[in-house]
């Protein structure tokens, strides 16, 4: 099956990593940030001073199902020693892999969660941990990762795609009779027929293929695509390194203790796939890996999170660093130059004419702040198919509802739009609020509802 | 660059502790101007493209440059002063309004300050266009809270005031000249026109010529309708509408030149090709049916199509991203609207053109389409 959306749009930024994975000299502490994007981990399992091992429970996650967060490597614990890191002092040789296999787990999800796996799951739709208890509708793995850069899901097979068929078929053992959706480029590469050959005698699995075109594959948009209720029993997404943790969980009864991140973006040294403990210094990173006053994302340049220098290590599930560099002088008459080298959404930079080509682009603005001008570029490069310059409109006027009949629940927050807004106006976060704010607003109503119903019960009770 | 940077930053400091920090959104724009802004992003993405409200405003200062460029030939040298009064004014009312409101200075006066011009008749004596401008910028921008939220086009609007208000004015036409080097080196000045004591000292140090006044073709054409059958011999030549060898407004009269900065503008994108067809569709099908149906009252549509501002308003006036709908098939609705109104205002009443009327009338017709497909829309995704 091939599924195919308007919009999107490919950022020509610089320094994409190249092939094979290399391996960072072992640091001296590992620093955990307990604020790790989606979760955070407030539960302390160990004391401050402890000696653990790798692989055991350092914290947990209360709100998300106990997940854990897991020690890379045997070390000293420090809880107090850096303000939201649990630090890893004296770190142990990590330990020899062997390829012996595990006895079975009687409870594969439950050993999911303990060994680290789960985290690799969310929810297609929200974006969320899945409830480990509940049954999904369906399953999404995908092998692409478009927004620049995290892992390619190319590099990753290429190390094993042997295990990424287990896995498949690990994760088939979890489910009934639901489907899992394979997610593919449609393009042509022999890596990609290898896959195809491999996988050809699993019934339970559905090629899906998308463009390479960012954010086609974003799981909201493919679940869409694929027509999966978004209202009805939670629709599970993973990508290639979570099929390859849960491989090692329950092949293997082992936890995932390295992951593999990019250093890549136009501020990158040397742009590469690294083999990385969670918690690797981010300092480390900066002196060997980045130039110099560098500013550097936690994730993709689109939606990552700026590493402020309150976080001092790598995030557990952060797919990679984005290295970007602020603008150097400030040209003269930058706005109506003919704007060879620099590429534009818009058709009115003379490098049309070239065709893409990567781009040393600055973090920077690159413009002023304006009221909107209705130059509809945002509703061209929407995927989610929503009119983003509308949804503005009604959202300044601070018309949330008009805003929500306009779909700003649909907005998928891949950032296209306030990448291309010639108003440099901020989109995606505005979008995000409207989002929050609505289902806040409709967690309230549900809960006045129900305590409604329980008083006409009460009231019913009383009467009778 | 780094020089102008540290001059910049010099002269930035009376404009945050001094009294001077009034003129603030001046420095800014002024510095904007010559330095790209090197602003990061607080939020993501950390990565944005490289277009912004200069460039794309300049985008349709450069499609108007050839009926620019046309005008000052066939005109003269009084174009470039009607040009440099609205730019003035039009620019001192926007600079005083963002002071005094203390916001930035928006680019969208650099497109109304020339179209504006562009849409009056080449001898229009000089404070006309200052009170038209000033009533265009002041009424139809500035009280609806700047550029962006205005719902009329700023220079249509102007333009309106002065009709209304000064109709035998806005019929100070200037006969062309087309033989090399037209009117490039004369200052020429209507006889007729109704100059001030500022414009007859303009005119003096410019030691003006007079030139003859002549009727538009728009006027010829209504005369000529009443022998219908004789028309093309009266009326003027499609030849001379098309190169643009007429009497007219300085930017309207040759089509030529209009459809290369409208390629220009539809090539960049900054033009949407929605407006642009609707209008052409609902002028070309209902002037052609009108023409067939009652060829004594409705000129033929071929002619009609380069006469006068219907192409100069179409490219450069209809497609004002602000005062136009947002949604794309509102887009194509209001161009046919704007279309179909003037093939009627231009037959039906007293008045030979109707693009100014028609474009306003279609201004205010665009938040309801929006709000139409808007609904249309929502119903679509309810169900």
């Amino acid at each position: 099956m091939h599924l195919k959306r308007q919009g999107g749009y490919n950022v020509p930024l610089a320094g994409r990593p190249a092939s094979p994975t290399e391996t960072l000299p072992e640091p001296d502490a590992l620093f955990l940030p307990v604020e790790s994007g989606r979760l955070t981990f407030t539960d302390p399992a160990v004391a401050d001073g402890q000696t653990v091992r790798a692989g055991e429970v350092l914290a947990r996650d209360p709100v998300h199902f106990d997940v854990p967060l897991l020690a890379p490597r045997g070390g000293t614990v420090r809880l107090d020693a850096v303000e939201g890191h649990v630090v890893l002092e004296d770190l142990a040789a990590p330990e020899e892999e062997q390829g012996e296999q595990g006895p079975p787990a009687p409870d594969p999800r439950q050993s999911l969660l303990d060994l680290g796996a789960w985290a690799f799951l969310e929810d297609a739709y929200t974006g969320a941990v899945p409830d480990p208890a509940a049954a999904p509708s369906a399953v999404i793995v995908s092998t692409v990762r478009l927004e620049p850069f995290g892992v390619r899901g190319e590099a990753m097979l290429r190390e094993g795609l042997s295990a990424f068929s287990r896995g498949l078929e690990r994760l088939q053992g979890l489910l009934e009779y639901q489907p899992i959706y394979l997610v593919m480029p449609d393009v042509d590469s022999p890596l990609a027929d290898e896959v195809h050959e491999r996988l050809r005698g699993h019934a339970f699995l559905q090629i899906v293929t998308i463009p390479l075109r960012y954010p086609m594959d974003d799981f909201a948009l493919i679940a869409r695509g694929l027509g999966l209720d978004p209202g009805g029993a939670p629709v599970w997404a993973l990508r290639t390194e979570g099929v390859l943790a849960v491989d090692r969980a329950l092949t293997a009864s082992r936890p995932t203790l390295d992951v593999l991140a990019t250093v890549g973006g136009p501020a990158a040294r040397r742009p590469r796939h690294l083999r990385l403990p969670a918690g690797y210094p981010l300092q480390t990173i900066r002196s060997t890996d980045v130039v110099e006053d560098a500013r550097l994302v936690l994730g993709g340049a689109m939606t990552g999170r700026m590493a402020d220098d309150a976080v001092r290590g790598m995030p557990v599930g952060c797919p990679g660093l984005t290295a970007l560099a602020p603008m150097r002088g400030r040209p003269l008459f930058g706005w109506i130059r003919p704007g060879g080298s620099r590429q534009s959404y818009s058709r009115t930079f003379l490098s049309r004419l070239r065709g893409a080509f990567p781009e040393r682009m600055p973090t920077a603005l690159r413009g002023e702040r304006r009221a909107c001008i209705a130059c509809g570029l945002c509703e061209e490069v929407c995927p989610a198919g929503i009119m983003p310059h509308m949804v503005h409109k009604y959202l300044y006027q601070g018309l949330l509802d008009d805003a929500e009949r306009l779909g700003v629940d649909l907005c998928v927050g891949c950032g296209l739009c306030a990448y291309v807004c010639p108003s440099k106006i901020d989109l995606r976060a505005q979008f995000l609020q409207a989002q929050q704010d609505l289902a806040e607003e409709r967690r309230e109503a549900a809960e006045a509802a129900a305590a409604a119903a329980a008083k006409a019960d009460a009231q019913e009770g009383a009467d009778a | 660059m780094k020089g102008l940077e540290r001059l910049f930053a010099r002269l930035r400091r009376p404009f945050e502790r001094t009294p001077l920090r009034f003129f603030r959104p001046l420095f800014d724009a002024i510095e904007a101007f010559h330095l790209w802004p090197a602003t990061e992003p607080d939020k993501p993405p950390w990565v944005r493209d490289p277009l912004d409200v200069k460039r794309y405003m300049s985008m349709v200062v450069i499609g108007l440059v050839p009926p620019l460029l046309v005008g000052l030939y066939l005109f003269g040298l009084r174009v470039l002063a009607v040009i440099l009064v609205s730019y003035a004014v039009g620019g001192a009312i926007e600079v005083l309004f963002a002071c005094v409101r203390r916001e930035e200075i928006n680019e969208g006066f650099l497109v109304t300050g020339l179209i504006f011009p562009l849409a009056l008749p080449p001898g229009i004596p000089l404070w006309m266009v200052a009170v038209g401008v000033a009533a265009g910028v002041i009424l139809g921008k500035e009280l609806f809270g700047g550029t962006g939220r205005n719902l009329f086009n700023p220079a249509l609007l102007g333009r309106c005031i002065l009709t209304v208000g000064y109709p035998t004015a806005m019929g100070a036409w200037i006969e062309p000249k087309a033989a090399w080097p037209g009117r490039l080196l004369e200052y020429a000045v209507a006889p007729e026109s109704y100059a001030g004591a500022a414009d007859a000292a303009v005119d003096t140090a410019a030691s003006a010529v007079d030139a003859v006044t002549m009727a538009t073709p728009l006027v010829e054409g209504k005369a000529a309708l009443e022998a219908p059958e004789t028309f093309y011999e009266q009326a003027e030549p499609v030849a001379n509408l098309v190169w643009g060898n007429v009497a007219g407004c300085i930017g309207e009269t040759s089509a030529v030149a209009i459809l290369l900065g409208a390629a220009f503008l539809l090539l960049v994108g900054v033009v949407p090709w929605r407006t642009v067809a609707g209008s052409l569709a609902g002028f070309l099908v209902l002037g052609a049916a009108l023409h067939a149906a009652a060829p004594a009252t409705f000129g033929p549509v071929g002619w009609h199509l380069f006469a006068g501002g219907f192409l100069f308003g179409t490219v450069y006036m209809a497609t004002d991203p602000v005062s136009s709908p947002i949604t794309k098939p509102a887009k194509m609705v209001y161009g046919l609207l704007i279309g179909v109104l003037v093939v009627l205002i231009r037959n039906l009443t007293g008045y030979v053109e109707g693009v100014t009327f028609a474009i306003l009338l279609g201004n205010i017709a665009a938040p309801t389409l929006d709000e139409i497909v808007v609904r249309w829309r929502t119903r679509r995704l309810e169900t």
